[in-house]
């Protein structure tokens, strides 16, 4: 099986904390992967391990086959923090003409790419608004059309969803699911369990761990729940029981 | 390192700058307001001094001459601008005056002056000496030397009118700085501080935001590196800590009427390499701020060495020794020492490399711990 994202006992320590403790994920090309769970499960340092933004105390990590940490894989993902993470003093298309340029795209091809995806997220009339302007959910539309900008056939986002409205939340997902026709690798944190059922498979993460892994179907069944919220408790008793 | 994401990093910047017109403000008044208050505050000798004159001399005749008063002449050669006469006749009258702080001095005249003065005078052999007796108020340095000098000037005009010359005579010929004044023994310093605050507190304030908003994280997800930002930001501040510079000196020119005899761009070339010094100390300082408001509390560490021990207001020579070695390791030192040397002397690159090889050294190094402090959170 060809993996875009493989870990191998992956481990990350923060003095005394551990943050991603043993972790194995395999997400394959192509693939929109979930990752659940509460606050502090480790998901947001498993991104930042992936794109190269911290490096892992322990195992290994691979994203399209080079071992990271590698700048030379900066240029195939697309990483979208949990922040909106945009120059709030300059305007949307100044931010966006920054990040094209930091990925080396020629001029000529920037302006059509803008305009393409600040149409889909229904921002092309506020091109010349300064980001401090916009409301939170625009930002955040601002922030993934920046995700976007290079083509990355990889993209890691950060809980992409958070404060943006149902009807706008439902048109990111068909964009990840037309995304993923072209090929596109998708790794995405949630909070939202909704969304957690449109992806083709979901790791529950808990303390560190990956403590349950399959398709949404699959894990309500081995679960033996309605959602899959009681299946998340359902998994994390289990670890507990394991534990002791 | 590729240019063209350095450059992308630079046109952020200046984009930024753009955008925000306080920031522009800053950048382009800071300069004019520091030269035009600094002009005005220091360009300016003491002037309008109250001095009570008690003048007993009764005056005398020299055999085959008039009758003179040397005190009256000496009282009309004191430099009007400096000193505001008053005359009184009550010694302790006057005195109460300075104590009172009316005036702040009182320069008193004994009843035989211009006799003594010239029985003294016609005498070889004496050894007598007549006084002038001045009760000041010498708690501010700079008007006691006022008094003092404009006093002395006097004297010595009024000696030399009436033929009694000095045996010594000092002649004045200046090296360098002919007919500068303080001011322009000042300018460099400005324009070395004011570079060094503003780019240091911008790239401090501008870096705490990337840090905080999280786009310094999303950026080092992308190909650009930490060498690739510092450069970007240095190229940035270089230019603006150029333009501050030429900014100050245009002020200083059409308003302080200032002197320069040197090569301007070499002054700005030590400027710039400041400013790029300074942008990397405001990406280091960044690295222990987590908030904008946390950055602002480093801005008394940044002000006062400069300030105090860079050579900027006062010379590096006015400060105590054991100190100086601390002066040297204060970047603006060299920065005002060269840009100094420059104006005034009209040194070349030749007398002022030792000073950009320090900035450079400085820049290199500053640079290389900005770049490790972005490395560091990696860990």
């Amino acid at each position: 099986m060809d993996y875009a994202i493989k870990t191998s006992s992956l481990v990350k320590i923060f003095e005394d904390f551990t943050a991603v403790n043993n972790l194995n994920l395999q997400v394959q090309k192509g693939e929109i992967y979930g990752l659940l769970g509460p606050n502090g499960a480790g998901k947001t340092t498993t991104i930042k391990i992936l794109s190269g933004l911290l490096t892992p105390t322990s195992g290994e990590a691979y994203v399209l086959g080079n071992r990271i940490p590698d700048k030379k894989i900066a240029s195939t993902i697309g990483y979208m923090p949990q922040e909106t993470a945009l120059y709030i003093g300059l305007t949307v298309h100044q931010n966006m003409e920054f990040y094209a340029k930091l990925f080396g795209i020629k001029k000529s091809e920037i302006k059509e790419k803008e305009k393409h995806l600040l149409e889909f997220v229904d921002l092309y009339d506020w091109r010349n608004e300064l980001v401090h302007n916009l409301s939170g959910g625009m930002k955040h539309r601002a922030s993934l059309a920046c995700t976007l900008i290079h083509n990355p056939p990889v993209l890691f986002l950060d809980e992409p969803t958070v404060g943006v409205d149902p009807e706008l939340r439902i048109s990111f997902w068909n964009y990840f699911n037309k995304l993923k026709e072209e090929g596109i690798t998708i790794l995405i944190t949630t909070h939202y369990m909704d969304e957690a059922r449109r992806c083709d498979r979901v790791g529950f993460m808990n303390q560190g761990k990956l403590i349950a892994e399959s398709t949404p179907e699959e894990l309500l069944i081995k679960a033996g729940t309605d959602s899959l919220e009681d299946a998340f408790l359902e998994f994390s008793r289990r670890q507990k029981n394991e534990a002791l | 390192m590729k240019l063209y994401r350095v450059l992308a990093v630079t046109k952020r910047v200046f984009s930024d700058m753009r955008n925000d017109k306080r920031t522009l403000g800053l950048i382009f008044l800071a300069p004019i307001l520091a030269m035009t208050v600094f002009g005005l505050a220091f360009s300016g000798d003491v002037e309008d001094v109250n001095v009570i004159i008690v003048n007993h001399d009764e005056g005398f005749t020299v055999p085959g001459r008039d009758f003179t008063s040397l005190s009256d002449e000496i009282i009309s050669n004191l430099d009007g601008k400096t000193v505001n006469l008053q005359y009184m006749n009550n010694e302790d009258e006057a005195l109460g005056k300075v104590e009172n702080g009316k005036a702040y001095a009182v320069i008193i005249f004994p009843d035989k002056f211009t006799e003594d003065v010239y029985k003294n005078a016609v005498n070889p052999n004496s050894s007598e000496t007549t006084d002038i007796t001045i009760k000041a108020d010498e708690s501010i340095v700079n008007v006691k030397n006022a008094i003092y000098g404009t006093l002395a000037d006097a004297l010595t005009t009024t000696m030399d009118n009436e033929g009694f010359k000095s045996p010594i005579n000092i002649n004045e010929d200046p090296v360098y700085g002919k007919d500068a004044e303080f001011i322009d023994f000042f300018v460099p310093g400005i324009m070395a501080f004011v570079v060094y605050l503003l780019t240091t507190l911008l790239t401090l304030i501008s870096f705490v935001g990337e840090r905080v908003s999280g786009t310094l994280e999303r950026i080092l997800a992308t190909p650009v590196t930490e060498g690739e930002i510092v450069a970007g930001y240095g190229i940035a501040f270089s230019i603006v800590g150029t333009i501050q510079a030429a900014i100050l000196l245009a002020v200083g020119i059409l308003a302080f009427d200032i002197i320069i005899v040197g090569n301007v761009l070499l002054a700005f070339l030590a400027i710039a390499l400041l400013a790029i010094v300074c942008q990397s100390l405001g990406i280091l300082l960044s690295s222990l701020a987590n908030r904008v408001e946390q950055a602002i509390q480093f801005i008394p560490f940044v002000v006062l060495p400069a300030f105090l021990l860079s050579g900027i207001f006062w010379p590096v020579e006015a400060i105590p020794q054991w100190l100086r070695l601390l002066s040297y390791l204060v970047p603006p030192t060299y920065a005002a020492n060269a840009s100094r040397a420059v104006m005034l002397k009209g040194w070349g690159l030749d007398m002022i490399w030792t000073d950009i090889v320090a900035l450079i050294l400085f820049a290199v190094a500053f640079i290389a711990i900005a770049i490790w402090s972005l490395k560091r959170k990696k860990g």
